[in-house]
């Protein structure tokens, strides 16, 4: 197999490469960090539909319960670092169960608009039960505690260094994960799926199976996402589970690119970036954001990244057919 | 192409800050304004923004230096505001900061500022900024649930002690709940008969059917301890149903001069609101403050830009008079400092950061009765309502 | 007059007003098989608008005319430039591209018309109450549910009884053979948004007086009009009203029993007809 294409060639060494760029050419590193957690949700998020087909406005579900779970988890019962994030982690996968289970019923529209019922569900219950999520105020005090392994401290994670090292250790390695599934054979059922549910069912798979699979997984990434979020700001805000966080989630997904993981990493950044620059100057930036989604949607369906590959292509000479016809799903 | 910007920015970025640190000691004071400049509180961040503007920008020098304002953009998001202001604390060393309406941002906020010893004064609503979540960096313009129930619901009685039955419409959340608690306790020292409460959620825009329940209970008065929004939607719908006509309507936590442009005259006119600010209001600071915004920006002052222009200048004030920007130094400067705010003589209680100012009762003009077109209403009443000292739920200053 | 039937009967006023609402969506899909997102955007377009012709002008009426028009005629515009585009894409794209042109609608409201909410008022001939035992009832609200009537009487003949409407119906089930047969099926899809647009912008006059102007009431319409037209059935014209009336009876009986619950009703709601009957009360397969 092509380095290119194996799970630590290609397309991950250019996400490796980015992480340790972002920090160094970045205004700050607290925001490299957070365009990191983002683009763990949107990868995530991608999983879904860039892969599976699966247009899901749920997404901040699974985001802020694992914000809740992991802020929770250390608060009341005194859980460490990585048993927060394992928390957060299955917590995300059991609401994404939940939440899949019911909603991979219906497809198209139907699909889209119970995840939307679903995340107005969760967004009303997380302020109704506010003696555990704060309601409107949000959990505050959310402590980031050190990494510890066995007993011995590796780092309190107090310097905004290391906090991003962490959460880009994470993403490197959900990231070879994401790669690793989307190239097995369950990754190439998803992506059959996606082309033709029908003709994928015809020929044998369990379509609401794998569909609920990915639900699962994307939901698990995406709590442990939001745990990390909770980490860094010390705080776990009600617009976690909003709807306009999902809303959120799926645009930079959308604009960094549907048909490849580092799509996420290019989406969170632009999107983050771009309310970075903008906001103070232009309080109405978030047209520029309409304006994009109609534009890839119609124009670059590759999204960001796409248009980056095409650029790349046209300036090294290469065509499209002389590339493999590998590289194009396996990323 | 993105990644080149990023660069160009980056290095030129960097170049700065680091001309920044060999000039840490000459650094111009900088006051950080947290504002919700774009996102759903576009409306008051934009005032906000400008109030601050103008107190950081009509400043004469501190500390030998011209005093400079950043803002910080929340974008309407509580998250992302902790992310900035993080990002200012650690990258820029930033220490005071001010603003933010949302509650929510607020009140992390507060706590993010406390970790690096920094000073944050706000007027957001919540009772916990200088209640259950106080700590020694946070103060508080802006008069919390206690004053604002006492300081309409007693005038209002005062003037109309044969209105005995009210009935509340609350927003089913901690804020709301805040609210009501008040307003009972008000209620039974006063002997008045609350006839009954319809809570809502806050997403809640259609308020028909709990109009009609307060129909039913047949008040005197129909108290409003929603606000934003909720409160417009809730008194336009109120008008719509003739209710003015058979009780009296008081919206307890007013956002000011901005919910009065929204609603117009025809609805307001008879109505009762609380208010934390006023543009009428007949005081030294006040009246200037009103021809400075207007030099400025060709507007009547509202809320927002009052409530952020005097937190900048007392943060401004509180430097220049420690002769520091060491903050430990201007924390005790700030407590108990008395001074002239533009609700009159002010004061900042050291119990728990508290400002102890006036709060107003505002009865709604008619149409013929306004002397200009901001000139929406007459203040009935202002006064100073706060819990005492001895029972205050900040234990933590 | 008992509260509950004066609840109930708020309901129905309510829920005509959500038939308003939502009828365009429904149009709009059931006809063109299009989800549009930005339905919520063109409702408070047609707020804004009318405001301005008020503000004006100082009569509502005119606004009530003109507004909707306007909002047509930008439907048309979009619709000629970015949706025709789009209909044979999956209904994903759809989604997204609609909801990108919301967030433009958006924006370009509060930079027109700043980010403070206006208000209008209703026309003075209908500023008063009518009573019902202890109760009172806006005379402005019975004349939107008049109006709601009406307009959902000059739909169904449109759709059911016209020429255009038999086009337009023919060419939801087979527009190939349609265009064959030498109709301009593309102007008459223009067409059809542009209708279905305009209700929104319609139904945007017409509440305003009810629920005021603010620049982000867009996203609580586009929810509200789907909820119905995904109760109802979407694409079935009897659906959006038969929801709406359902969801205006829940909503307000709600607030008697457990007022805070009422949009998790709603919503618990949606999820359950989708899940039992997917394509709604009405909806066809």
């Amino acid at each position: 197999m092509k380095f290119k294409n194996s799970i630590i060639g290609g397309v991950t060494l250019l996400a490796i490469a980015m992480m340790i760029l972002m920090p160094i050419l970045l205004p700050s590193i607290t925001l490299a960090t957070e365009i990191l957690i983002f683009a763990l949700a949107a990868l995530a998020c991608n999983l879904l539909l860039g892969y599976t087909g699966l247009l899901s406005f749920g997404q901040g579900i699974f985001f802020g319960g694992g914000a809740y779970t992991a802020s929770l988890v250390m608060i009341h019962l005194d859980f460490g670092l990585l048993g927060a994030l394992f928390a957060a982690t299955v917590i995300g996968s059991l609401l994404a169960f939940f939440v899949g289970a019911l909603a991979i019923r219906r497809t198209g529209i139907y699909f889209v608009m119970l995840t939307l019922a679903f995340s107005q569900m969760a967004y009303f219950l997380a302020y109704t039960f506010s003696d555990w999520t704060g309601g409107d105020n949000g959990l505050l005090d959310v402590p980031r505690p050190p990494l510890s392994l066995f007993g011995f401290v590796i780092s309190d994670l107090d310097s905004v260094e290391s906090f991003y090292l962490f959460v880009a250790l994470i993403f490197a390695l959900v990231f070879i994960l994401a790669r690793r599934i989307i190239q097995s054979p369950f990754g190439t059922t998803l992506v059959a799926i996606r082309e033709n549910e029908g003709r994928a069912s015809a020929v044998g798979f369990s379509t609401n199976y794998f569909k609920l699979v990915a639900f699962v997984i994307s939901g698990a990434i995406t709590g442990m996402a939001g745990a990390l979020y909770a980490m860094l700001l010390n705080f776990a805000p009600l617009s976690n589970i909003e709807l306009l966080m999902s809303e959120n989630i799926l645009i930079m997904t959308i604009i960094g690119g549907t048909s490849s993981l580092l799509g996420s990493l290019l989406g969170a950044g632009a999107i983050v970036l771009i309310g970075d620059l903008l906001s103070s100057i232009w309080p109405r930036w978030m047209m520029i954001l309409g304006a994009a989604l109609i534009a890839v949607v119609l124009f670059m369906p590759g999204g960001l990244w796409g248009g980056l590959e095409a650029l790349y292509l046209k300036l090294t000479g290469k065509n499209k057919s002389t590339q493999s016809s590998s590289s194009e799903d396996k990323k | 192409m993105i990644r080149k910007y990023l660069k160009q920015s980056a290095i030129a970025l960097s170049i700065l800050s680091a001309t920044g640190i060999v000039n840490a000691d000459t650094d111009p004071v900088t006051i950080y304004g947290v504002k919700s400049l774009s996102g759903s509180f576009a409306s008051y961040g934009k005032y906000a923004d400008m109030g601050s503007k103008l107190a950081v920008e009509g400043y004469g020098e501190v500390l030998g230096q011209k005093p400079v304002y950043k803002v910080i953009d929340t974008e309407g998001n509580a998250g992302k505001a902790i992310r900035k202001v993080q990002e200012a604390i650690n990258q820029e060393g930033a220490k005071y900061f001010n603003g933010s309406t949302l509650s929510s941002t607020a009140l992390a906020i507060g706590k993010e500022v406390h970790k690096s010893d920094g000073v944050f004064i706000t007027p957001a609503g919540a009772d916990e900024l200088t209640g259950v979540s106080c700590n020694a960096s946070t103060f508080r313009w802006s008069v919390p649930t206690f004053g604002a129930i006492r300081e309409t619901v007693k005038p209002l009685f005062k003037e109309h002690p044969d209105k005995k039955r009210w009935y509340t419409i609350t927003p089913q959340y901690v804020f709301g709940e805040a609210l009501l608690s008040n307003a009972k306790t008000v209620f039974d020292e006063l002997g008045i008969e609350h006839v009954g409460n319809s809570y809502h959620s806050l997403q809640e825009q259609e308020f028909s059917g709990y109009l009609t329940n307060a129909m039913a209970a047949k008040p005197d008065v129909l108290l409003l301890l929603n606000f934003g929004s909720q409160s417009s939607n809730t008194l336009r719908q109120a008008i719509n149903f003739g209710l003015k006509n058979q009780m009296t309507i008081l919206v307890s936590w007013s956002s000011g001069l901005e919910q009065f442009q929204e609603l117009g005259s025809d609805i307001t006119e008879n109505v009762y609101f609380g208010a934390q600010y006023w543009h009428t209001v007949d005081t030294p600071v006040n009246n200037e403050l009103v021809t400075k915004v207007k030099n400025a920006y060709g507007i009547t002052p509202n809320y927002p830009l009052a409530a952020d222009y005097i937190s900048t200048t007392l943060l401004l004030d509180a430097i220049a008079g420690a002769a520091t920007t060491d903050t430990k130094k201007v924390i005790s400067t700030l407590e108990g400092h008395s001074y002239e705010g533009p609700t009159g003589t002010e004061t900042i209680r050291q119990a728990d950061h508290q400002v102890l100012k006036n709060y107003y009762l505002l009865k709604g003009k008619t149409a013929a009765g306004m002397k200009d077109a901001d000139d929406f209403a007459e203040i009935v009443s202002s006064g100073k309502s706060f819990p005492e000292e001895s029972s205050l739920a900040c234990k933590a200053i | 007059m008992n509260l509950y039937l004066f609840q109930a009967l708020n309901g129905i006023g309510l829920g005509m007003i959500y038939f308003l609402i939502s009828v365009g969506l429904t149009i709009i899909f059931g006809l063109l098989n299009f989800v549009n997102f930005a339905h919520g955007a063109f409702y408070l377009l047609g707020a804004y608008l009318s405001f301005s012709v008020v503000s004006i002008t100082g009569n509502y009426w005119l606004a009530l005319i003109l507004a909707p028009i306007f909002i047509a005629f930008i439907a048309l515009l979009c619709e000629k430039t970015l949706i025709k585009r789009v209909y044979h894409l999956p209904h994903t794209y759809q989604i997204l591209v609609t909801l990108g042109v919301a967030l433009i609608i958006q924006e370009l409201c509060i930079s027109i018309w700043g980010p403070i909410g206006k208000n209008i008022s209703p026309p003075d001939s209908l500023k008063g109450v009518v009573q019902l035992g202890e109760f009172f009832y806006p005379q402005y609200r019975l004349f939107v549910i008049v109006f709601a009537a009406i307009v959902a009487f000059g739909v169904w003949i449109l759709l059911d009884k016209t020429k255009f409407g038999a086009l337009v119906r023919a060419g939801s089930e087979d527009a190939e053979t349609l265009s064959l047969l030498g109709t301009h099926t593309h102007r008459l899809f223009s067409i059809t948004f542009a209708l279905g647009v305009g209700l929104a912008g319609l139904a945007g006059v017409l509440a305003a007086p009810i629920k005021g102007i603010h620049p982000f009431i867009g996203p609580e319409i586009l929810g509200l009009a789907f909820f119905v037209v995904v109760i109802g059935g979407m694409g079935s014209f009897t659906g959006a009203l038969v929801g709406g009336l359902l969801v205006g009876l829940v909503q307000s009986l709600m607030t008697t029993f457990w007022p805070q619950g009422a949009s998790l009703m709603i919503y618990g709601a949606m999820a359950f007809v989708i899940l039992l009957r997917p394509y709604g009360l009405f909806g066809r397969a």
